[in-house]
């Protein structure tokens, strides 16, 4: 036996253990851990290995799941109580955004009466209603924005890897 | 026949069983969108020992692992609409874990894990005093005596990573590569290094 056969048989033993080999490569593996002393050893001590891993234990502290429970409750608590608030934030938003569109017409005859009397320039009182009608728009984007924020600790790990 | 039906009768045990596991998995994703409370309470019962046991491996300090223990129950807490149930619910789960170890090491060194603890990038991780017992080897030791135990605080955390979610999660190659977020040729890169590693520690030779 040369020494690619016994690297063969090697990286199948490991394979094996990994993602698994053919059945082909199971057998010719079988035939030549009867014949070879050294590779059988590697085989055994892979398996050692493994058994062993498999079988270790590690202690866990003393009441580790009740100290958490208890802190995972506290936050679900303070998550509730925070709930309200952040309906009434949502709440205001689509209001102002209703507002905003509904009353559109009346502001923009109020606009151009105020525009006539004091003499403005069109563009003036234009740009004027501009900036009354985007009110609602930035006040929503702000929201928006501290939503954002908020979940900005949220990386794309955070989201369920298909 | 009686090789076929045994046959049969495992195909249809394993179907049963895989359709078991994925009602579970619904059924928790459905308890997380409702921030069910008593889904928790038995969600961190049933899970707080592999969980800390993957801790302890990736963080290699007791202490260190019970802090994020907690922390990675806040975020199943917080974030747990986002698991849909199509997968694995400790799949996930460890993903959390291990993202907020990585956050953590990030914030204190400004780097990855991965540079952290790969030793193909020659950052292989540290403990603080190599002539001092490491904090993974002490929790170990203390409860025995085991050679594979010391072992394993001779191969880097990348590779202990990688041996416990397959060997003793038992998770599968596609399930690891999402929870490490890296290609499906890394983990059995990874996982074949880590194998070789372990079994020259154990035979006493330097991983």
């Amino acid at each position: 036996m040369n020494q690619e056969t016994h690297a063969r048989a090697r990286q199948l033993i490991t394979q094996e253990r990994v993602e698994g080999i053919s059945q082909a490569d199971h057998d010719w593996l079988s035939a030549h851990l009867q014949e070879c002393v050294d590779c059988a050893d590697h085989a055994r001590h892979t398996e050692h290995a493994l058994r062993s891993l498999r079988t270790m234990a590690i202690p866990l502290p003393h009441g580790l799941a009740s100290r958490t429970q208890f802190r995972v409750q506290l936050r679900l608590q303070e998550m509730r109580e925070r709930e309200p608030k952040r309906r009434a934030l949502w709440v205001a938003c689509v209001i102002s955004w209703a507002f905003g569109i509904v009353s559109a017409p009346y502001v923009w005859r109020l606009f151009q009466w105020f525009g006539e009397r004091t003499g403005a320039p069109k563009l003036v009182w234009e740009l004027g209603f501009g900036l009354w009608w985007t009110i609602p728009a930035l006040f929503f984007v702000v929201v928006v924005f501290m939503e954002k924020m908020r979940q900005s600790s949220e990386s794309d790990w955070m989201r369920q890897s298909k | 026949m009686s090789a076929t039906t045994s046959c049969l009768t495992t195909n249809r045990s394993a179907s049963l069983f895989s359709t078991l596991m994925a009602d579970e998995a619904k059924s928790i994703a459905r308890g997380l969108q409702k921030r069910d409370p008593a889904l928790l309470d038995r969600l961190i019962e049933q899970y707080q020992y592999r969980l800390f046991r993957y801790l302890v491996y990736i963080t290699g300090n007791k202490e260190r692992a019970e802090d994020f223990f907690q922390e990675t129950w806040i975020r199943v807490l917080e974030r747990g609409h986002q698991y849909d149930g199509k997968s694995k619910f400790e799949a996930w789960l460890f993903a959390i874990a291990r993202h907020l170890v990585i956050d953590w090491q990030r914030s204190k060194k400004a780097q990855s894990l991965d540079t952290l603890t790969d030793p193909e990038q020659e950052h292989p991780l540290q403990f603080a005093n190599e002539n001092e017992p490491s904090p993974l080897h002490q929790v170990l030791s203390r409860e025995s005596e085991e050679s594979v135990q010391t072992s394993l605080t001779r191969i880097p955390a990348i590779y202990r990573e990688v041996l416990v979610l397959r060997f003793q999660e038992e998770l599968q190659i596609e399930e690891m590569a999402g929870v490490l977020s890296v290609p499906l040729s890394t983990v059995k890169s990874r996982l074949y290094r880590g194998l070789e590693a372990l079994r020259g520690a154990m035979q006493g030779g330097v991983a």
